[in-house]
């Protein structure tokens, strides 16, 4: 099967528009943007699949997938505050997923979203519970420290991936288990209320919450935020020279290099802006939710948005609907737990498994295009 | 201890003592780890990522945990663990050969899946609940004559059964791998797939069966958490065990020799938080808790460059 644009050997595509000069050896630069119909499509048919693959673990457990599913769909939207809670659950996705989508673009793999949310909502509530200022300014601030660390986070992994070639998935895989356990231990220590059987801190003083969006409602000027961040991370990916220099850099590393663009900078560059957000998520979290700092809280984040920016296709925009999805998913599987007994913890299977099948659908466009 | 001996012997004698229990505990720590990374050289020497396990040893933790839990027999639960691990495996090494799938992140999606799903199941086999499990733990197996031996016996032969059957396995790797044609067939399968194929080979089936066998000794790595340390199924009990082994296997460069020793140095990082929590030392248990993730990243960082893994690892095999 031969693709229309593989006809001329020394054929290089252009990216929306900008040529790329001609690099001597590199026969062809794949950069191509799939259309956002089909990735779209293909984002769909992954998660119907793996509904119906997760099917068979609620049968081995005598329950019916139908009752299963139907209370899952009610949870998730039977009501305006479940709504809200969902939305509320799809926040840190947007804010993680925007940036490993970034990374993604660039060739890089940040999966060490969890630890960066970790260190960034330690930072947050250190800023929220010590900063003696109006209350608004503590918001900011604890926002901007939430940012600032879990950037430093990341940045860490960049270092060592620039200065001493170690691949990030390890390190930032590792990383993830320190920054855990360095909350843990400001939460046994310092940072911890005494008297309570469960480690957390203190609460913020009144004022020091991320405000509602509607009088009534649960749902947080948070969810403002994250959409706020992809439409920013759409435009940074299109219409910037550092969005440029990060497609070139994913799309093919000599042609980067040849037309002179910094590996490092893009790298270190991104992994900043992606740690940064992944703080910003841990901060949100506290302020806008927990009020307070709770030992665990960040569990599955990383690998959650990790699965929400692949489903995305590492679009800014579209890890919106992606990530709202796994919210709502979230939101539903806690009521069918609760309505039809079957475990929430389901979500995870239909997590893994429509990122198992939608890894497969993008090999296959691959070879079919290659071939 | 005879009267005559001064204090300063006697505190030597307990720092001696100390450090012996103190190995004799990593070693019985790393089996797990060692057992699960044994499995991952297969699959990286074949060319094929092991990211997934962490989610293969978790599997083969649920696996030996119910098996043995429901018939009573270890031996059970070793072979659940083994087929729980290889089923899991054959997912991935199906979506990165015939489909071409990311090899990285697909290990992750396995690692998700395999949360979800032991914790799905461990609560809905059993009418919602976990089962309170009291699996009784394979005890130290001390071997005759050797076990005596002053130093090693304690360090390495009085050790359960499953730790020495990791080092036996080690051993029997290590020669199919560097000793046989099977074994370098796999090896160029992971350096170079497009010669093995001009050789007449498929590298794609090679490196299908290295990821399930892969998954197969990844599980039993799962059944030495569950039979010798823990003795029931939480969940993610393998806590990141999987990605320690994946580090393992780095620095010991893809070697059953080295890969020992690179969980030798994790195990005693673990053992020494177990000690520093009984000792009531002024740390907090947290940060020593964090030892042997940070020493991993230090080890990865010292090394560097220098690390030269299989050259085709992540690279999807395109036949023409």
């Amino acid at each position: 099967m031969v693709a229309p644009d593989s006809v001329s050997p020394k054929h290089v595509t252009e990216l929306r528009g900008e040529p790329l000069p001609a690099v001597p050896g590199v026969e062809r630069v794949r950069v191509r943007q799939p259309t956002p119909g089909r990735s779209m499509l293909r984002a769909i048919v992954a998660v119907l699949l793996a509904f119906l693959v997760a099917a068979i673990p609620i049968l081995m457990a005598g329950k019916s997938p139908i009752t299963a599913y139907g209370s899952l769909m009610r949870g998730a939207f039977g009501s305006l505050d479940h709504i809200a809670f969902a939305l509320n659950k799809s926040t840190p996705y947007i804010l993680i997923a925007v940036g490993i989508g970034l990374c993604f673009r660039a060739g890089i793999i940040n999966i060490g979203g969890e630890g960066q949310v970790a260190m960034g909502a330690l930072a947050a509530s250190w800023v929220a519970l010590n900063f003696g200022g109006s209350p608004g300014l503590a918001v900011v601030l604890s926002l901007a420290g939430g940012a600032a660390v879990g950037g430093l986070w990341s940045g860490i992994a960049a270092a060592i991936r620039l200065a001493r070639g170690v691949h990030e998935v390890l390190s930032t895989l590792l990383l993830n288990f320190v920054g855990v356990l360095v909350v843990s231990a400001a939460l046994n220590g310092p940072m911890g209320e005494s008297g309570f059987g469960f480690p957390q801190s203190p609460l913020f003083r009144d004022g020091v919450q991320l405000p509602k969006l509607f009088p009534g409602s649960e749902l947080h000027v948070g969810f403002l935020i994250a959409l706020t961040v992809a439409a920013l991370a759409q435009v940074l990916l299109w219409r910037t020279r550092f969005g440029f220099q990060l497609r070139m850099l994913g799309g093919s590393r000599s042609a980067a290099d040849y037309a002179g663009v910094s590996f490092a900078a893009g790298v270190m560059g991104v992994m900043l802006l992606s740690g940064g957000l992944a703080g910003i998520a841990g901060a949100v979290e506290v302020l806008g939710i927990h009020y307070r700092l709770i030992e665990g809280f960040s569990q599955g984040f990383g690998f959650t948005a990790v699965a929400v920016a692949l489903l995305g296709a590492a679009d800014p925009l579209a890890a919106v609907p992606a990530a709202l999805f796994f919210g709502f998913l979230d939101a539903g599987a806690l009521a069918m737990q609760r309505e039809a007994g079957v475990p929430s913890s389901l979500v995870f299977v239909v997590q893994g498994l429509s990122i198992v099948f939608a890894l497969c659908a993008m090999g296959l466009e691959r070879q079919r295009s290659r071939s | 201890m005879r009267d005559g001996l001064g204090t300063a012997e006697e505190s030597q004698l307990m720092d001696s003592l100390f450090v012996i229990g103190l190995l004799a505990a990593a070693v019985r720590i790393a089996s797990p780890l060692f057992m699960g990374a044994l499995g991952g050289i297969l699959s990286e020497r074949a060319g094929v990522f092991a990211v997934g396990m962490e989610g293969m040893m978790l599997a083969g933790a649920f696996g030996a945990a119910i098996a043995t839990f429901v018939t009573g027999s270890s031996l059970a639960g070793l072979a659940a663990a083994l087929f729980a691990g290889a089923l899991l495996a054959s997912l991935v090494a199906i979506a990165v050969t015939r489909f071409q799938a990311d090899q990285m992140v697909t290990g992750l999606a396995i690692n998700i899946l395999a949360f979800g799903l032991t914790s799905f199941l461990i609560r809905g086999l059993f009418h919602g609940r976990p089962p309170v499990m009291r699996i009784n733990l394979l005890g130290a197996l001390p071997i005759p004559i050797l076990s005596r031996l002053p130093v090693v016996g304690p360090l390495f032969f009085q050790q359960p059964i499953l730790t020495y059957a990791s080092v036996l396995l080690a051993v029997v790797l290590h020669l199919f791998l560097f000793r046989t044609r099977f074994g370098l067939v796999l090896r160029a399968t992971g350096e170079n797939p497009e010669a093995v194929y001009a050789e007449g080979h498929d590298p794609v089936r090679i490196r299908q069966l290295a990821v399930i066998a892969c998954g197969a000794i990844a599980g039993l790595g799962g059944a030495v958490l569950v039979l010798q340390d823990v003795g029931t199924f939480t969940d993610g009990m393998t806590g990141g065990r999987g990605f320690l082994a994946l580090a393992a296997l780095i620095v010991g460069r893809w070697r059953p020799n080295g890969v020992a020793l690179a969980c030798l140095v994790f195990g005693a990082a673990s053992a020494l938080e177990v000690r520093v929590q009984g000792a009531g030392l002024p740390v907090s248990s947290y940060v020593v808790q964090m030892l042997p993730y940070v020493i991993a990243l230090l080890v990865l960082t010292g090394l560097g460059r220098r690390t030269r893994m299989p050259q085709a690892m992540g690279r999807a095999f395109q036949m023409g």
